[in-house]
């Protein structure tokens, strides 16, 4: 806990896929584009196709602001913004793969070079010149991925290297080549997007037919590799990291479905403007297709990022930069004594660590309706038992008197109003909404780690002597610390359960 | 299970400095020559100053300068952050929407830089143009001044985190920095009335531009420079007792000769000894980094696990990106026949 933590108003899980989504998306069109112009760059120069190499030099003008531009500085904004979010994961990367991102800049220097040749080159140098320069690039370019990759799918899938500690064991890890294979389809896919995007300013004629349908099939190919190779990355996820999920978490199943509907979209897209009317191909569908890229795009990168939850490295260190190897000492020293930033309240310091990486409390995954209307111990306890909560939460890194102030700091900024009162329900409804704040965080009805069996078929007794001695269930249990009238409900609630958790 | 521990160097700490130093150089070459043209061109008085052929050179030259400044302050970021993690990234989380402002404003600099060189119109439009680039520079290079100088002063971070966590702090101490600051803009505006002088070289106008600028920007920045160094208060005995003091007494020499060189016209000798004057510098700047935080932290400590293998690689890679790039650079600057290629 060496660093300061950046306390901004917006989430974590907002800010970083804001700078990520649009650099990627731009990063791997500046690859499949290089592959895009330069193959056909040959075709035209073949075929002595001048309107076609006049398309090309004008989207090799775009090429060029989009990606050696924006691209590359959106890139220098990734450095900076995970070094702002999370500089103990940074860190870690940083300290084992510093010459990894070494000879990525090493092609980066050739591909931002190529890129500025190839584009100031088309009036200067001879056609094979100016061919060997555009192979150049996207070589270099597709380099700087086969690298990034392994560093990126190190963090979800770090393999051997857990035990062994060995950079190639890292970097050629479990996903490395399946997610190498689906971002090359991602590039190839993207190239036909923003040539299509190009094309589409062109006045209705058969060489706009003939170049809509062309950077078509580029979309298609390239999203025939990613379905496919999807699988196959999938697949390579381990085993027990899948169940895992499947059982605690739903976003990265979401992200999936959405990732095929965004896919199935796109290949509307290309085929019917693309393939079927492409002399009518407007600027208007094309930018709709590129949002839905973007969205597409965005869809398997939350996928990747969701399935490594809670972890920012898997088994090795947690979203809030928590060691994994570290959790036991600080459980039985403290976290306190382990921040080298303090700002006096403590129980905000222990926010900031421990919860602001991935919650705010009103907005971005908000805390406070989790906890309106309730008090310090049950927050306390929830806290000391959240690795035992649905969404896959890390463990809570600190002793039990850090658990109470990091709960007082909560519970300062939570409705203190009766639930009855906030939500103003009455009866079974107020019952729902009790269960839903005092035990739905880690036994969900019909789904994670579901008790509805446990409760269905007793008596009043029964049931109170059950809230009564809810604490001595297990050791992340809280005690039932709602009043009379929030047992009330919950119990007449509970009764309305039947076996099966259907209700 | 027994995880890898991270706090590790991959390979011996003067290699990682060596090539830290290096690509830094490199890296301040292309912004002296992109930030200083900028600010010639822009402040210089010649008549039909719009019109002028070298001009329009550096105007065509910009985006490719700004480009060659991104890419090689790449390399050096990594390597120091790699080496001064927690002091890097804890200062850039004080000033954090200062810091990721960078990035916003550098594109939007790129931009106009990319409009200047694409315009057809010229005139005052380039003029506007050029101010807007510099005026993110300006940004960029006062919140790189004030976030490194703030890195090196971990108790006054600390101060600083304690009032405020959003990250809209800026380095309060800004006398500590302020002349650090002067000092790297006007050494840029220096090395700038090099490059104009040596593109301008056959141009009577534009010659005597780039000479003044060259000989005027290196007496002031001399002055900021001793101003700065006497700034450094309680660690100015310890500076004064390290390398760093030789190594600025290289590179006062070297500045002064390239001068020399400069108006005898031997750009090369003028050139190189430029260069090797920035080296200096930047090793001055390394050293002084390392008075600084001495109380605090010693990155000689940090154990070292090779990994050679990894390393080898990068070097093929990089010697690769040097093949290619002169490679590249040799056919675009060849002589051309006149055929077209298309």
């Amino acid at each position: 806990m060496n660093y300061p933590f950046w306390d901004v108003d917006i989430g974590y899980g907002i800010l970083m896929p804001l700078i990520a989504v649009i650099h990627v998306f731009v990063s791997h069109f500046a690859i499949g584009g290089g592959l895009y112009i330069v193959v056909a760059e040959t075709a035209a120069r073949k075929a002595g196709d001048t309107m076609r190499l006049e398309f090309l030099q004008r989207l090799s003008k775009f090429f060029v602001l989009v990606s050696v531009v924006f691209g590359a500085l959106t890139g220098v904004g990734i450095w900076f913004i995970i070094g702002l979010l999370n500089p103990g994961g940074t860190e870690v990367l940083i300290h084992n793969f510093v010459f990894g991102w070494a000879s990525e800049w090493a092609f980066f220097v050739i591909e931002i070079l190529a890129a500025i040749i190839y584009y100031y080159g088309w009036n200067k140098l001879s056609p094979r010149e100016h061919l060997i320069v555009g192979w150049i690039y996207f070589v270099a370019a597709w380099m700087s991925l086969f690298i990034i990759n392994g560093i990126i799918t190190f963090m979800l899938t770090p393999g051997e290297w857990l035990t062994t500690g060995n950079f190639w064991d890292g970097f050629f890890n479990p996903t490395f080549w399946s997610s190498l294979v689906l971002r090359t389809g991602i590039c190839i896919s993207l190239a036909g997007l923003y040539a299509l995007l190009v094309a589409s300013r062109y006045p209705s004629s058969p060489f706009k037919a003939k170049t809509v349908r062309y950077n078509a099939i580029w979309g298609l190919a390239g999203l025939i590799v990613v379905f496919l190779s999807f699988f196959w990355y999938k697949n390579a996820i381990p085993g027990d990291v899948m169940a895992h999920l499947a059982e605690t978490i739903s976003m990265p199943f979401t992200a999936i479905d959405q990732l095929y509907v965004y896919s199935a979209i796109l290949a509307v897209g290309f085929i019917v403007f693309g393939l079927f009317i492409p002399k009518t191909f407007h600027p208007v569908t094309g930018v709709i297709l590129m949002i839905v890229g973007l969205l597409w795009f965005g869809a398997y990168e939350w996928f990747r990022e969701s399935a490594r939850k809670p972890y920012v490295i898997s088994d090795y260190m947690y979203a809030n930069a928590i060691a994994v190897a570290d959790v036991e000492s600080l459980q039985e020293n403290g976290l306190l004594p382990s921040i080298a930033y303090r700002t006096g309240d403590d129980g905000a310091d222990l926010y900031r660590r421990v919860c602001r990486t991935c919650h705010t409390m009103t907005g971005y995954r908000a805390l406070k309706p989790k906890f309106d209307g309730t008090d310090v111990d049950f927050i306390a306890a929830i806290i000391r038992g959240m690795h035992a909560m649905k969404g896959n939460m890390p463990p809570f890194p600190g002793t039990e008197e850090e658990s109470q102030l990091l709960a007082a700091h909560i519970y300062n900024q939570v409705d203190h109003r009766h639930i009855k009162t906030i939500y103003n329900f009455e009866g079974i409804e107020l019952g729902r909404k009790v269960y839903e704040i005092r035990c739905g965080k880690c036994h969900v009805i019909g789904g994670y780690n579901d008790k509805t069996e446990s409760l269905v078929d007793l008596s009043d007794e029964e049931y109170n002597d059950l809230l009564d001695m809810a604490g001595d269930l297990g050791e992340e249990m809280p005690d039932f610390t709602g009043d009379d009238t929030e047992r009330q409900a919950l119990i007449e609630y509970l009764k309305t359960l039947t076996e099966g958790g259907a209700q | 299970m027994n995880l890898p521990d991270y706090h590790f160097f991959p390979a011996p700490l003067w290699l990682i400095t060596t090539l830290h130093i290096l690509t830094l150089t490199l890296h301040f070459a292309a912004m002296n020559f992109m930030f200083g043209g900028i600010v010639v061109i822009l402040f210089c008085k010649l008549q039909d100053k719009w019109q002028h052929p070298v001009v329009l050179q550096f105007v065509k030259l910009f985006p490719t300068a700004m480009a060659a400044t991104v890419t090689l302050g790449v390399a050096p970021l990594l390597f120091v952050q790699l080496v001064y993690p927690q002091q890097i990234y804890s200062a850039s989380i004080i000033s954090g929407w200062f810091w990721l402002l960078i990035f916003v404003v550098a594109i939007i600099s790129y931009y106009f830089l990319y409009a200047g060189s694409f315009s057809k119109t010229g005139g005052n439009k380039l003029g506007t143009y050029l101010t807007v680039a510099l005026i993110g520079l300006l940004y960029i290079s006062f919140v790189y001044s004030s976030v490194f100088s703030l890195a090196e002063h971990p108790t006054l971070m600390k101060t600083l985190y304690a009032g405020n966590q959003s990250g809209l702090i800026i380095n309060s101490h800004i006398g500590s920095y302020i002349f650090r600051w002067l000092h790297m803009l006007l050494g840029a505006i220096t090395v700038g009335g090099f490059f104009v002088g040596l593109l301008g070289r056959h141009d009577n106008r534009i010659f005597p531009v780039g000479k003044r600028f060259f000989l005027w920007g290196m007496i002031i920045t001399m002055v900021i420079g001793v101003v700065y160094m006497f700034t450094f208060g309680e660690y100015l005995r310890a500076y004064m007792r390290s390398p760093a003091i030789w190594w600025l007494l290289v590179s006062f020499i070297l500045s002064l000769a390239s001068l020399h060189f400069f108006f005898k016209r031997r750009f090369v000798i003028s050139g190189s000894m430029l260069f090797i004057s920035l080296l200096g510098m930047v090793i001055n700047r390394h050293i002084v980094r390392l008075i600084f935080l001495n109380e605090h932290y010693n990155p000689a400590t940090i154990p070292v696990q090779p990994q050679w293998s990894v390393f080898i690689a990068f070097l093929l890679c990089f010697l690769l990106a040097l093949g290619a790039v002169w490679y590249m650079l040799r056919m675009y600057f060849a002589p051309k026949h006149a055929s077209s290629p298309r």
